[in-house]
């Protein structure tokens, strides 16, 4: 890591540590609504790092902010940071007066859009254009984790033009990156775990069944991690590059749901127990905005799309750029 | 280990990517010829004379300075090299072990004379090496060796055996673990690492023959082998030590996903003719899957170039990356047999045929899957 993410993501963690703890989480999941925490996360200077220093922001590029986007999963903060940061820089790019107060979150069309009851506006596309609406409230959060299935409808408020943006790409992107952090909390809190609870009068961690299921856990965290890393690079985002994020996301999630439940048995699924406000996110995470299913076809077709080279040509070519 | 910084965001620098397209030309000439059921055997393909025409660009030896004879360059154009070769599946068997290892292990460990004897030969393609790791009662259980070297006044006496040595009825030197000092019982002390000139009396080599008919490995015996004095590598009693420096550049490469890439290609190739849309989207995870691994084998080549040693990390890159590389076969397999009316391109059928048969031999060369897991939990806490 370099000294620029450190001076960066030291203080935001701080920042998260301090309002995001779990019973807070607890208590934003039983509402919908703006989270608490959101007028302290606006104010705190993070949300515009991708805007221009000459517009008041911090000039930075994705892939300087994808710690921080990291660290919202990492965190399972309950509210959309990372796309409220995200759109603010793309309305202002398109020279659209910035809402104030508004937690926004990017909505192409997905079975379930996470964090959307935790948003006051959502980003959507009509007719190649990007609208942002003030939304409705919606009913229905499957998930318990503040994410709506419902259509989000409302007024809209603006409308740019969309020149190659594609939402669905965005979206999956900071999808892949949140359902990252998430991944390492899930797989730091089975590392304790298994440390700590004893059984057959030695720790889980003795057993080497335990130990090859949570090795394997690591490798599918840290594939999905660099994943991620691919699609938070270069000047803009790109539907290969969070493709490739989202497919990584999605083929690591389930697996490491299913380590970190089964070490942990029944207490993983437990009100009280953190592990399930990580776990059910990070399921919800998986089915929103295409799922590995839908992003490994488009990457499939991008390659036969590609006759010139070899399989290694087409990845350095086209998901090899990490600046 | 803290994961989230182990595999750091790294570009391989212009300067190596430069070496790119002169690599991509000089393979265009020298193996568009070969049947790609050939090419399939990427750096398990042996062909001297491949490897002296690489050699003749200055491509072996790549990172060993250039008063050694080597290029000069750093771990990341290997990359680019390496990596072009894999993929179009250059047979670099010859020379592999000694570019890989062997080169960086004497320059590392070997005194001034060592490295001026042995260093330019490999860099022309000259002199070719193997690795003496395991034995008949010892395979993932590395450190019980039993092959004994005694001390006898200025030489040493070399006595035992060493199994599954890869190339070694081809190759010119060895560069094996072997016990110096104490018992099995004593692990990893006591061990020490000998270069060791294959074509010295006692010695005797057999090669083993697979159930391809290739013979990839051999068996050596060694009875009373005398070796000299400077046939010690570094110092005697550290060759655990020198062993597992070694390990980051042997399970981090990218030789570690790309066995099986000729036959990935391939397979497109056969989408393209007829489309699938199943096929193309478990394609489309293989590519994911692919992208991730070589940006992970690209953070771990920077943290070599800087002088670390990633081994954990390298477990890690291996482990996924030869499952990457065993899942092709058994995908491309599993696509053939599903439409037994199609006639399947015989090279194609050749190709996935030799590779379905020692696919599952890629996660037992270099480490086995299970000892690498053990290292990943141990690395991440778990004892």
């Amino acid at each position: 890591m370099s000294d620029m993410d450190d001076i960066l993501l030291d203080p935001f963690k701080r920042l998260l540590a301090h309002i995001c703890t779990p019973s807070v989480i607890r208590d934003e999941e039983g509402r919908s609504g703006l989270a608490q925490c959101w007028g302290e996360l606006e104010q705190s200077g993070f949300i515009d790092a991708l805007l221009p220093e000459s517009r008041g922001g911090a000039g930075l590029s994705l892939s300087e902010v994808f710690p921080l986007v990291v660290a919202c999963g990492e965190a399972a903060l309950p509210a959309p940071f990372a796309e409220t940061m995200v759109a603010r820089a793309l309305l202002d790019k398109r020279g659209a007066e910035l809402p104030t107060g508004a937690a926004i979150v990017l909505a192409p069309p997905s079975p379930v859009v996470p964090l959307a009851a935790k948003a006051s506006h959502a980003l959507v596309t009509a007719n190649g254009r990007l609208s942002l609406i003030a939304m409705n409230a919606g009913a229905s959060d499957p998930f318990r984790a503040g994410g709506y299935a419902d259509q989000l409808k409302g007024e809209t408020l603006l409308e740019v033009a969309a020149g190659g943006i594609d939402l669905q790409a965005w979206a999956a992107a900071l999808a892949a990156a949140q359902m990252s952090g998430m991944m390492m909390r899930i797989l730091d809190m089975s590392l304790r775990y298994a440390n700590e609870r004893e059984q057959f009068d030695r720790p889980l961690s003795k057993f080497q069944a335990i130990q090859h299921q949570l090795a394997v856990g690591a490798e599918y965290a840290v594939s999905a991690h660099t994943a991620a890393a691919i699609a938070m690079s270069g000047q803009h985002f790109d539907p290969l590059r969070a493709a490739a994020a989202k497919v990584c996301a999605g083929e690591a999630a389930s697996k490491l749901c299913a380590i970190a439940h089964a070490v942990h048995g029944a207490i993983g699924v437990t009100e009280e127990y953190d592990l399930q406000i990580y776990t059910r996110r990070l399921k919800q995470w998986a089915l929103a905005f295409g799922n590995e299913r839908y992003w490994a076809d488009v990457l499939g077709s991008a390659r036969l799309g590609t006759e010139a080279g070899t399989s290694a040509d087409f990845v350095r070519l086209h998901l090899g750029n990490m600046e | 280990m803290s994961l989230l910084s182990a595999f750091p965001r790294t570009q391989i620098p212009d300067e190596a990517e430069k070496l790119r397209p002169q690599v991509k030309a000089f393979l265009e000439k020298s193996i568009s010829h070969m049947r790609p059921q050939d090419r399939a055997k990427t750096w398990t393909g042996f062909d001297a004379e491949f490897s002296r025409a690489l050699a003749s660009h200055g491509w072996v030896g790549l990172t060993i300075p250039e008063g050694y004879g080597g290029g000069g360059r750093d771990a990341f154009a290997r990359f680019v090299l390496v990596e072009e070769l894999l993929a179009a599946g250059a047979p670099i068997a010859a020379h592999w072990i000694a570019d890989r290892q062997s080169g960086p292990l004497l320059l590392r460990y070997g005194t001034e004379e060592q490295r001026q004897f042995y260093l330019p030969p490999i860099c022309r393609g000259e002199s070719f090496f193997c690795i003496g790791m395991s034995e008949p009662n010892s395979g993932s259980d590395l450190a019980s060796v039993r092959t004994r070297a005694i001390r006898d006044g200025h030489s040493w006496r070399l006595t035992g055996s060493k199994i599954w040595t890869t190339y070694a009825h081809q190759s010119d030197y060895m560069i094996a673990l072997v016990r110096t000092s104490g018992e099995p019982k004593d692990r990893q002390k006591g061990l020490s690492q000998f270069i060791i000139d294959l074509s010295l009396p006692g010695i005797t080599i057999r090669p083993i023959r697979l159930g391809t008919l290739d013979s990839d490995f051999s068996e050596l015996h060694f009875e009373d082998v005398r070796l000299p004095d400077n046939a010690l590598v570094g110092t005697d009693g550290e060759g655990w030590t020198q062993v597992n420096a070694e390990l980051a550049f042997e399970r981090s490469g990218p030789e570690r996903f790309y066995s099986a890439l000729v036959l990935l290609d391939m397979w497109a190739e056969r989408m393209r003719a007829e489309p699938c849309p199943q096929d193309r989207e478990i394609l489309g995870r293989l590519i994911a899957r692919l992208a991730s691994l070589r940006a992970m084998s690209i953070a771990l080549t920077g943290r070599l170039a800087a002088g670390e040693s990633p081994v954990i990390e390298a477990a890690l890159v291996k482990d996924l990356g030869t499952s990457f590389e065993q899942d092709i076969p058994e995908i491309v397999a599993a696509s053939v047999g599903a439409v037994p009316d199609r006639d399947a391109d015989p090279d194609m059928l050749a190709t996935l045929a030799y590779l379905l048969q020692l696919n599952h031999v890629f996660s037992l060369r270099g480490g086995t899957r299970e000892i690498l897991r053990g290292m990943i939990a141990r690395g991440l806490g778990l004892r």
